[in-house]
């Protein structure tokens, strides 16, 4: 973790070089990783993709470019003011401050366009966008299980039981999971769900209670704070994860920024990843083997299994195959489908299975 | 079409310039001997330019203006030419003067007077005269609507006084008459004032105007000066160059380029006794050997060719006929010359006519002749007509109907009648054993597709050669038209009595075939007189010129504008951004050479809105009536104008946007649509060439609209960045504490520009010019100092009173540096300036 004076000193440098860039009478250029597909590398070490050597240069030598620059002064500036400030802000307010900023050139003309800035900026300086002060949108994810945690809210310290001193709806992650203190657990392991209605399944069949699992609700593509959440308590806890996903290909691609980190925020990945990760389902055999209810492909759904197959993280032997069966077999299935079985179908008899074969019980 | 000159026909005796008018003229000739000029004028004004008093006015001016023009080009001044316009009373009168040589009272009437008169009928050249129908008839206007006399003053070099002259035309008799003629003075030192006073009005004036404005653009060398009612000052049009167009010289007509009428006149007129004569002394272009080809192909037509046939020798044993044949044919058709005499020339004419692939009748009787000559020669006996035309006739009967032994030959032929031509009991038959049927077989085998069955090919054969043998005379002489003709009929009957094709391209390959292989007969063309007074006759001479291949005609007898000149007069009176011009190199229509120029002028103050402005010219003379009918227009229309940068909407027809497009045709016979010569006909080859110089000058446009579009990215990129990255300095100080950088330099890169930057430093200033560009500069440096500079880099230095100007062009590669220095006193002021670089690429920071 960064401290708010270093965050601040390296948003400054950045500054300092462009000032040095002017001062030298050439043209100021920011230099970043070509964040593509073909520029991420399996890390050996660490065991999840991060950014290959490719880098992409942004200079003020077109109107485009020198825009992007007078943005990112702007922005540093703003973040420096927060962090000297000890405040925060989301990422959709800082889309709507830079209207009131006294250059309407630096003004930003999309959230995307803010959100893509930040996170130039966390990879030039090697900050995170969290020790900026700069937090996303809530994304609604919870946890559900025999975990007891301290978090350190603005409103003082809250020690909370992920089971017992939660409703329903279970934990709501927090923007910054390292505000988090792990106090005690029962864990044996923690499985991140996909959907919703899976997750209330499980939760309202016991299955929490009765495996000592941890039910992560991943709410479709995970936020930043899901996967670092589901990282610490696989790396402090040392317990097994396991992901349970739809059987689709944009399903996997949830599992691979689990595991392996996205394409994305893959300057993050040593942070986000769970490499140990393992999937559990809906795989396409498995849509054969419990002749589950599916639906047939589409065409994106063959392009994005087509591309997966080019995709490095998904060059395993394990991923060919099934991607490559799914190909052949033309279907899709969702999680849900398994209730063609009966309500407790999934939890009685899917799950101990695939747990069994997987060997996490 | 339309009348080839001002002068292309006259009142009395009517002349067609060319063959198509002579309708036209007839019928004015006709008219005119029952009425009077005056009704004659009042009958035909529309084709005059007359048919109104706004038009009559313009068309007055034009007249006037372009005489002048000729005038002074002529005797080689440059023109000065002042118009102008006043209300008198109810009528208006017009002034033309110019400095030309002026005229003498001999020329008068033929000038001024004369209706219609003019030189030009026949004179090939290229000529602002062409163009009108003459000032005389802009005499007889006015003249006609007020009652007034033309007012001629002339003034010629070189005189004290001027002569002042009125005159009038009897519209009885069409002469003109001198009423007043005396000495006046005149201020101008040489030239002719024509004052003519005429009903008319002002409604043309945007007509008038831009007559006037585009021949200063057509006419650069010329200075104008128009006054008229409307304008509050004098609009005057400056000369933007001291060069006169090149000289023109006359050519005679091109054979391609007459018509009949035209032809059947220079027949009467010419004093050449043949027709070789003729072409040679009247045309240009034809000498001996295009003589020849000319008459070769006028006897063929007016002849036609004799067919030839396969000597006996190399036919087949089978049908008949051999070198021996001809030999004992000759022999039994010569008497009392002596047993080797006879054998001698007998054998000679067999082994000549062997010797030919092909035999007509005329080949036969020079082989004989030779022979016959020769044989004299050597024998000391007499080889007479009357020997020579039994050879003939008897050898020819060999060739044509087979040895007279031979079964089927001599006469009592079988004929089979099988058709309306195809039976009878003439010699010539369709016997499938006759010589004409085996030769055709041949011919026809050959020249058909393999495919034709046997059967097809023999009943072609034989029916061509019953319709051949049908020919009037033994020599089987045919035109090439009836020629076709019997080869369709013969070719319909076979396909109708043996239902087999025989389409179009057998019948054409048929005819090729027997056509090509016919000698063109050696009779003596007929004389000129004979072709002048048989209208037939003079189509075939004119078909055959036309048919035969000859020199294009000369260009030396146009003047084009020059694309230089061409774009001084856009330059001179449209203030645009960009100027192009073309000149094309001169091309032949219909035995007229022409040359097509154009012109485009964009930008600047010419407005934007709507269409462009186009400006027809021909032979120098502006058009401005009828623009939708021209085929200048037409071409502008065609052209896909986005592709060279400008609108068009729906992507064709008229392009919009600041722009003036010109187009000038320079010809020794400008096509126009009608009489009134307002439009250029449809002519395909003229279009082309006029498209090919829109689009080379288009091209021009084009890269110029590129560059300056690239030029304004260029300014909107210095415009965004200039104001970008001051504010991006400001910010970065602001954020890490320092002062404001220097950012000039950063600047200069970015614009990949060439900075200069001024360095002083105790008495020696040091300009240093950086490249930042990817191409080499070389900039001209020039530094205004108030002291003397010493011990210069290079450079030279020049004193202007008490200020010293320092001037370099170092040459600076791309990505480098020059460092121009001097010394110089301490208390120096500078003052920089940089010429050789575009402003958009430089930033002078001194």
């Amino acid at each position: 973790m960064t401290t708010d004076t270093d965050a601040r000193d390296r948003l400054i440098d950045l500054a300092t070089d462009f000032y040095d860039q002017f001062a030298a009478g050439r043209i100021p250029e920011m230099e970043l990783p070509t964040r593509t597909k073909s520029n991420i590398e399996y890390d050996e070490e660490s065991g999840v993709w991060t950014y290959g050597d490719r880098t992409s240069i942004r200079n003020a030598n077109s109107v485009n470019g020198a825009r992007k620059l007078l943005k990112a002064t702007y922005t540093i500036e703003f973040l420096a003011n927060q962090l000297d400030e000890d405040r925060s802000s989301t990422l959709r307010e800082l889309y709507y401050l830079s209207e009131s900023w006294d250059n309407d050139e630096a003004g930003f003309s999309s959230q995307d366009e803010s959100n893509d800035l930040v996170e130039d900026l966390e990879i030039v300086t090697g900050v995170t966008r969290e020790d900026f002060h700069m937090r996303p949108e809530e994304s609604g994810a919870t946890l559900m299980g025999p975990l007891e945690i301290r978090e350190q809210t603005r409103r003082g310290e809250r020690e909370i039981h992920c089971q017992k001193d939660v409703g329903e709806g279970g934990y709501q992650i927090p923007n910054n999971p390292d505000m988090i203190e792990f106090l005690d657990d029962d864990i044996e392991f923690a499985l991140a769900v996909e959907t919703g209605g899976m997750r209330d399944r499980l939760v309202e069949n016991g299955f929490d209670e009765a495996y000592n699992c941890l039910v992560i609700h991943l709410k479709g593509q995970p936020a930043r704070a899901t996967r670092r959440i589901t990282k610490r308590v696989h790396d402090e806890l040392d317990v097994p994860i396991v992901v349970f996903t739809d059987g689709d290909p944009w399903s996997y691609r949830i599992y691979g920024s689990v595991a392996y980190g996205s394409i994305k925020s893959a300057h993050l990945s040593k942070y986000l990843a769970t490499p140990q990760a393992d999937f559990i389902g809906i795989r396409p055999e498995d849509i054969v083997e419990y002749d589950l209810p599916a639906d047939p492909l589409s065409d994106s759904d063959v392009n994005a299994l087509e591309s997966e197959l080019d995709d490095p993280r998904f060059q395993t032997d394990y991923w060919e195959e099934q991607i490559e069966l799914q190909l052949d077999i033309g279907k899709k299935s969702e999680q849900q489908s398994l209730a063609s079985r009966g309500l407790d179908f999934v939890t009685d008899t899917y799950l101990p299975e695939r747990l069994n074969q997987i060997g996490v019980v | 079409m339309s009348f080839a000159g001002r002068g292309a026909y006259r009142m009395t005796s009517f002349q067609s310039s060319l063959g198509e008018e002579e309708g036209i003229a007839e019928e004015l000739a006709e008219s005119q001997r029952e009425i009077s000029i005056a009704e004659f004028f009042e009958k035909n004004k529309h084709m005059l330019g007359f048919d109104s008093g706004a038009r009559g006015l313009v068309t007055a001016v034009k007249e006037a203006v372009d005489n002048a023009l000729d005038a002074t080009e002529e005797a080689g001044i440059l023109p000065d030419i002042y118009v102008e316009i006043t209300e008198v009373g109810d009528y208006y009168r017009v002034v033309v003067e110019d400095n030309g040589p002026g005229i003498t009272k001999e020329q008068l009437p033929k000038v001024f007077g004369k209706l219609l008169y003019g030189s030009r009928f026949h004179k090939r050249e290229q000529n602002r005269g062409q163009q009108g129908i003459g000032i005389s008839a802009a005499v007889l206007y006015s003249q006609l609507t007020s009652g007034q006399p033309a007012r001629i003053t002339s003034r010629p070099k070189g005189q004290a006084d001027a002569q002042y002259f009125e005159l009038i035309i009897d519209t009885d008799t069409n002469e003109p008459e001198i009423g007043v003629d005396e000495t006046t003075t005149w201020d101008r030192p040489h030239g002719t004032r024509i004052e003519l006073e005429m009903e008319a009005n002002m409604r043309a004036r945007q007509q008038l105007h831009g007559y006037i404005k585009h021949t200063a653009v057509v006419s650069p060398h010329a200075r104008i000066e128009l006054r008229e009612p409307g304008l509050d000052e004098p609009w005057k049009f400056e000369r933007a160059t001291d060069e006169l167009p090149a000289e023109t010289s006359e050519i005679r007509p091109h054979p391609h380029g007459v018509e009949l009428g035209a032809l059947i006149k220079m027949l009467d007129a010419t004093e050449s006794y043949s027709v070789s004569g003729f072409l040679q002394g009247e045309f240009t272009r034809v000498g001996k050997k295009t003589a020849d080809s000319v008459i070769d192909a006028f006897r063929d037509r007016h002849y036609g060719r004799e067919l030839g046939w396969s000597p006996p020798s190399s036919r087949s044993t089978v049908t008949g006929g051999s070198n021996a044949d001809v030999e004992d044919a000759i022999e039994a058709a010569v008497a009392n010359k002596g047993a080797a005499a006879t054998a001698a020339f007998a054998e000679a004419v067999a082994d000549a006519v062997a010797g030919h692939d092909h035999v007509a009748r005329s080949d036969l009787v020079r082989i004989v002749g030779n022979v016959a000559d020769a044989v004299e020669e050597d024998t000391g006996r007499t080889f007479g007509s009357t020997v020579r035309k039994n050879a003939v006739a008897a050898a020819w009967a060999v060739v044509t109907e087979g040895p007279a032994d031979a079964d089927g030959g001599g006469d009592g032929r079988k004929g089979r009648g099988d058709g309306p031509s195809d039976g009878g009991d003439d010699r010539r038959d369709g016997d499938a054993d006759s010589p004409l049927v085996t030769d055709l077989y041949a011919l026809v085998d050959d020249a058909t597709s393999t495919r034709k069955d046997d059967e097809t090919v023999r009943a072609m054969a034989a029916a061509l050669a019953r319709r051949i043998g049908d020919l009037e005379g033994d020599a089987f002489r045919i035109t090439r038209d009836q020629l076709e003709r019997l080869g369709n009929d013969a070719a319909a009957f076979v396909e109708e009595q043996h239902d087999a094709a025989f389409g179009g391209t057998a019948r054409g390959n048929v005819v090729e075939a027997a056509w090509s292989r016919a000698r063109t007969v050696p009779d003596d063309p007929p004389k000129v007189r004979t072709v002048a007074g048989n209208r037939d006759v003079a189509a075939d001479l004119l078909e055959a010129m036309r048919a035969t291949d000859i020199l294009a005609p000369p260009t030396d007898c146009l003047a084009p504008i020059t694309a230089e000149l061409v774009e001084a007069g856009l330059r001179k009176e449209y203030d645009a951004d960009f100027y192009a011009a073309a000149t094309r190199d001169a091309e032949v229509h219909g035995g007229d050479p022409f040359i097509v120029e154009a012109g485009i002028a964009y930008g600047g103050e010419i407005p934007a809105e709507g269409g462009v402005e186009l400006l027809r010219f021909a032979n120098r003379v502006p058009l401005v009536y009828q623009r939708g009918a021209c085929a200048t227009t037409d071409v502008i229309r065609s052209i896909g104008w986005r592709n060279y940068g400008l609108e068009q909407p729906g992507g064709s027809g008229m392009p919009n946007g600041p722009a003036v497009i010109s187009i000038h045709v320079a010809s020794t016979n400008v096509p126009f649509t009608s009489e009134s010569k307002d439009a250029l006909a449809n002519v395909p080859a003229i279009e082309d060439e006029i498209e090919l110089a829109v689009r080379e000058a288009a091209r021009e446009l084009k890269s110029y609209l590129n560059e300056r579009r690239s030029m304004q990215q260029r300014r909107e990129k210095q415009d965004v960045l200039g104001r970008i990255l001051p504010e991006m300095a400001d910010k970065v100080s602001e954020v890490t504490g320092h002062s404001r950088p220097d950012i000039d330099g950063a600047l200069a890169r970015i614009m990949n520009n060439v900075s200069v930057e001024r360095e002083v430093d105790d008495g020696s200033v040091t300009l240093v010019v950086e490249n930042h560009s990817d191409a080499s500069e070389r900039p001209e440096v020039t530094d205004i100092v108030s002291t003397e500079p010493t011990d210069l880099s290079d450079g030279t230095v020049v004193d202007m009173d008490g200020e010293w100007f320092v001037r370099w062009e170092p040459d600076v590669p791309a990505g480098e540096t020059a460092r121009l220095t001097y010394a110089v006193a301490d208390d120096a002021d500078f003052d920089v300036s940089i010429g050789g670089v575009e402003t958009e690429k430089l930033t002078v920071n001194t």
